[in-house]
C-alpha cells in the first residue's frame, strides 16, 4: 500500500529518520565498555586527530597577527617573529571593498535564512500529511530535481536571462534559499516528531491548517526548523558560486567572492611581479597580513556563533529527541 | 498508510461527503503551504531543464519579432537556433581536446570514487570512535572540534593553502630550513590530489560521521550486551552488529553519491588552486571545465555539451544504481 501511495522507498524515512538522542541508550554501557588501554589509544588518537583540524585555522590566525615586516623578511612561521594587530586596524579603519562586501553577506544570509525555513518548513509539512491529495506528486515534484538537472550552461543562461537576478543581491540568496534535500529531512521530522493524533484533534477542535500548523506544529517543529536555518546560514554565508556566477559589479560581491578576488590577484601580481617592472608597484598592494585578517574575519562569526547553535544540531541533526 | 483518510473501501455517500468543502478547504490550504517552494524549483530546477538541448544547437542570440508569444530573448533564441546533432560534442573530441576532455572527466570521477570510499571509512570509523569512548564530555569535545570545518568556506581553505604551500609560505620555509627541496604547491603537480583528499576528509569527516552515528545510538543496547555476555569481540560486535544497522543509510547516501559522480565540490577544486595553470591537468573537473569554457567567450554548444554529459550520466548512474540495489535488496532502494 505504502508502495502505490509514494515512489520514495517508505525505508527512506527510517534511514534519514535519525530517532534517537546521542545520549540515549547508554543506560547499561558500563559493563560492556571498551578496556582502558584501547580508551587510551582512542583517546589519544582523537587528540591528535583534533590538533590536526585545528591546525589550518591555527595558521590563519597566527598570519593575520605576524607582523608586516616579519612576513617580509621569513615568509609565513608557525610562530612569528614579533605580532602585531596592524592588520586589523587597518581592516575597520578604511576597507570600503571588505566593508560593503560584508554587508551584501549579512543582509543576503538573513534573508536567504528566514526564506528557507519558511519554505523549506511549510513545504514539507505539507508533504508529510497524509490527508493532502497531492502529497505523493509533491514530494516527487522536490524528489525529481535531486536526481536531474538542466546542467550549468541552462541555469547560467535562465538565472542571467529570463529570471534576471544577476547583479543585485537577489542573486547572492535567491538561488540558496530552498533545498529539495532539507523537504525531505523535514518531511522526516514531522513524521517522527509531531503525533498525528495532536494535529487530528487540533481538527477535531475546529482548527484550520494553517492554524495548526502554526501552533501546534511550528512548536513542536523548533530543533528540526533551527538545524534549517542553520545549514542556510552557512549555506549562503560562505556561498562563492552563486556571486561568481552571477554578479558583476563590486557593489554587489558577497564576503567569499571578495577575499577569493583579492587573494587572487595578488598571488599573480607577485609570481609575475618581474615581468611587468615598472606596471605595478608590489608595495602598494594589499598587505599580506592584511589578507589574512580578512579570512580570519570572515570565519569570525560562524566561531562565535557555533556553541550557540551547537545544542541545536545534535539534536535536529540527531533528528527524533522526542521519541523514545 | 493514510488508512483514515482513504476512501477507497467506503461507502459512495461518504465518499461524496469527503469531498465536501471541508476537504477543498483542506487541500487548498496544503497548497499555499507548498506554493512558494513550488515556484522556487518551477524557476531555480525545472525552468533550466529545457535548456539542456543547447548541447545540440549552435546558440545565435536573437530578438524575438514583436508579435512572437513570449518576449524574451533567451526563450526565442533557445527555440530558433538550429539544430546541429552531435557537433558540439565532436568539438570535446577533437584531436586538440581529447587529451584534456579525458583528463578533465579522469579527473572528476577518480577524485570522487576517492573521496566516496575514504570518506566513508573515516566518517564511520569516527563515529564508532565516539560511540566507544567511555568519557562523554570528551567524546562530545572531540566530535565539535572535528565537525567545526564543515563550517569553514573553501576560500579561507585556499588561503590556508597559500600561506602553507605557497613560495613564501610555512611549508617551504621549514623544509628550506632542513636543507630539503623547495615546495610550492601552485608549481608542482603531484600536491594535489594529496592536498584534495586532505582538505576533503579536514572538511567532512565530522559531518559525515553524524548520520552514522545517529544510526548507531538508535541501536538497541541489549543486542550489544548479548553479544558481550556470549564472547564477541568489539570487532566480531562491529561485523555483525553495527555494520549492517548502518548498512541502509550507507546505500542510500552511495547511491546519491554515485549520482554526483560527474559533478564536483566546484569551490574547493575552482578556489585552491587559485587559478594556477600549471597545475590544471590535475585540478580540473568537469565542473570548473565546463564553467571555465562558459566565461571564455567560447560558443554555448560547448559546454552546454560537456554540461549534458554532466546530466544524463549522473542521472542513468543513478537509475542503474538504484535498479540493482532493488533487485538485490529492495528494502535499501531509494525509489
Amino acid at each position: 500500500m505504502a508502495q502505490e501511495e509514494t515512489y520514495l522507498n517508505p525505508n527512506l524515512d527510517r534511514t534519514i529518520s535519525l530517532d534517537s538522542t546521542l545520549l540515549a541508550n547508554r543506560k547499561s554501557r558500563n559493563m560492556m565498555a571498551i578496556s582502558p588501554a584501547t580508551n587510551a589509544v582512542l583517546n589519544i588518537l582523537m587528540i591528535i586527530a583534533c590538533l590536526l583540524t585545528l591546525i589550518p585555522i591555527y595558521v590563519i590566525v597566527i598570519s593575520s597577527v605576524t607582523s608586516e615586516a616579519a612576513l617580509t623578511k621569513n615568509g609565513y612561521r608557525l610562530w612569528p617573529e614579533e605580532f602585531s594587530t596592524m592588520a586589523y586596524t587597518f581592516l575597520f579603519s578604511r576597507g570600503s571593498i571588505v566593508i560593503t562586501s560584508y554587508i551584501n553577506t549579512i543582509i543576503s544570509t538573513l534573508a536567504g535564512t528566514v526564506l528557507a525555513v519558511a519554505m523549506v518548513g511549510l513545504y514539507a509539512y505539507a508533504i508529510s500529511r497524509d490527508n493532502f491529495k497531492f502529497k505523493t506528486f509533491f514530494t516527487f515534484y522536490a524528489f525529481f530535481t535531486m536526481l536531474f538537472s538542466g546542467g550549468l550552461v541552462s541555469y547560467y543562461m535562465v538565472t542571467r536571462q529570463v529570471l534576471q537576478i544577476h547583479n543585485s543581491l537577489w542573486a547572492l540568496f535567491l538561488p540558496s534559499a530552498f533545498s529539495p534535500f532539507w523537504v525531505i529531512v523535514m518531511r522526516t521530522f514531522y513524521k517522527a516528531n509531531v503525533p498525528n493524533e495532536i494535529i487530528e484533534s487540533a481538527r477535531i477542535d475546529g482548527a484550520s491548517e494553517w492554524r495548526t500548523f502554526l501552533q501546534i506544529v511550528l512548536p513542536l517543529s523548533v530543533p528540526g526548523l533551527a538545524t534549517v536555518a542553520l545549514f542556510s546560514a552557512i549555506g549562503i554565508w560562505n556561498n562563492f558560486f552563486n556571486c561568481l556566477l552571477l554578479v558583476d559589479e563590486a557593489r554587489y560581491y558577497s564576503l567569499q567572492f571578495t577575499i577569493y578576488t583579492t587573494l587572487n590577484n595578488i598571488r599573480f601580481l607577485l609570481e609575475n611581479a618581474d615581468k611587468m617592472v615598472g606596471l605595478v608597484n608590489v608595495s602598494t598592494l594589499p598587505s599580506q597580513t592584511f589578507r589574512m585578517a580578512m579570512a580570519v574575519v570572515t570565519v569570525g562569526p560562524i566561531i562565535f556563533a557555533y556553541p550557540f547553535f551547537q545544542r541545536y544540531f545534535i539534536r535536529g541533526l540527531t533528528i527524533g529527541a522526542i521519541k523514545g | 498508510m493514510s488508512v483514515e483518510t482513504s476512501s477507497v473501501a467506503e461507502p459512495v455517500s461518504k465518499k461524496r461527503k469527503g469531498w465536501g468543502q471541508d476537504k477543498i478547504y483542506t487541500n487548498l490550504s496544503y497548497l499555499t503551504m507548498v506554493l512558494p517552494g513550488a515556484i522556487w524549483l518551477l524557476l531555480f530546477a525545472y525552468l533550466p531543464m529545457p535548456g539542456i538541448i543547447l548541447a545540440f544547437k549552435t546558440y545565435r542570440l536573437q530578438k524575438p519579432p514583436a508579435d512572437f508569444w513570449i518576449q524574451n530573448k533567451f526563450i526565442y533564441s533557445l527555440i530558433k537556433s538550429p539544430w546541429v546533432g552531435l557537433k558540439n560534442f565532436e568539438y570535446l573530441v577533437l584531436p586538440s581536446n581529447m587529451e584534456s576532455t579525458i583528463t578533465y572527466i579522469r579527473n572528476t570521477v577518480l577524485y570522487n570514487l576517492l573521496f566516496m570510499v575514504v570518506g566513508l571509512v573515516l566518517s564511520v570509523a569516527l563515529a564508532v570512535i565516539i560511540y566507544e569512548l567511555t568519557n562523554r564530555f570528551w567524546a562530545k569535545l572531540y566530535h565539535s572540534i572535528l565537525f567545526l570545518p564543515y563550517f569553514i568556506s573553501w576560500i579561507v581553505v585556499a588561503y590556508v593553502v597559500y600561506a602553507l604551500g605557497s613560495a613564501n609560505g610555512i611549508l617551504n620555509n621549514l623544509f628550506q630550513a632542513i636543507g630539503w627541496q623547495p615546495l610550492e604547491v601552485y608549481k608542482l603537480k603531484s600536491a594535489w590530489p594529496v592536498i584534495f583528499l586532505l582538505a576533503n576528509i579536514w572538511k567532512y569527516t565530522g559531518n559525515g560521521s553524524i548520520i552514522y552515528l545517529a544510526t548507531i545510538t538508535s541501536i538497541d543496547p541489549e543486542l550489544f550486551e548479548a553479544a558481550a555476555i556470549d564472547g564477541a569481540t568489539k570487532w566480531k560486535q562491529f561485523v555483525h552488529i553495527t555494520l549492517p544497522h548502518l548498512i541502509p543509510v550507507i546505500v542510500l547516501l552511495q547511491i546519491l553519491a554515485v549520482g554526483r559522480i560527474f559533478g564536483s565540490d566546484f569551490d574547493m577544486f575552482y578556489t585552491l588552486p587559485n587559478g594556477a595553470a600549471t597545475v590544471k591537468d590535475v585540478t580540473y573537473t568537469l565542473d570548473v571545465f565546463v564553467y571555465s569554457m562558459l566565461r571564455s567567450g567560447a560558443p554555448v554548444g560547448y559546454p552546454a555539451a560537456a554540461a549534458f554529459l554532466q546530466s544524463i550520466v549522473g542521472f542513468v548512474l543513478i537509475l542503474i544504481t538504484n535498479y540493482v540495489v532493488r533487485k538485490t535488496r529492495p528494502e535499501l532502494a531509494l525509489f
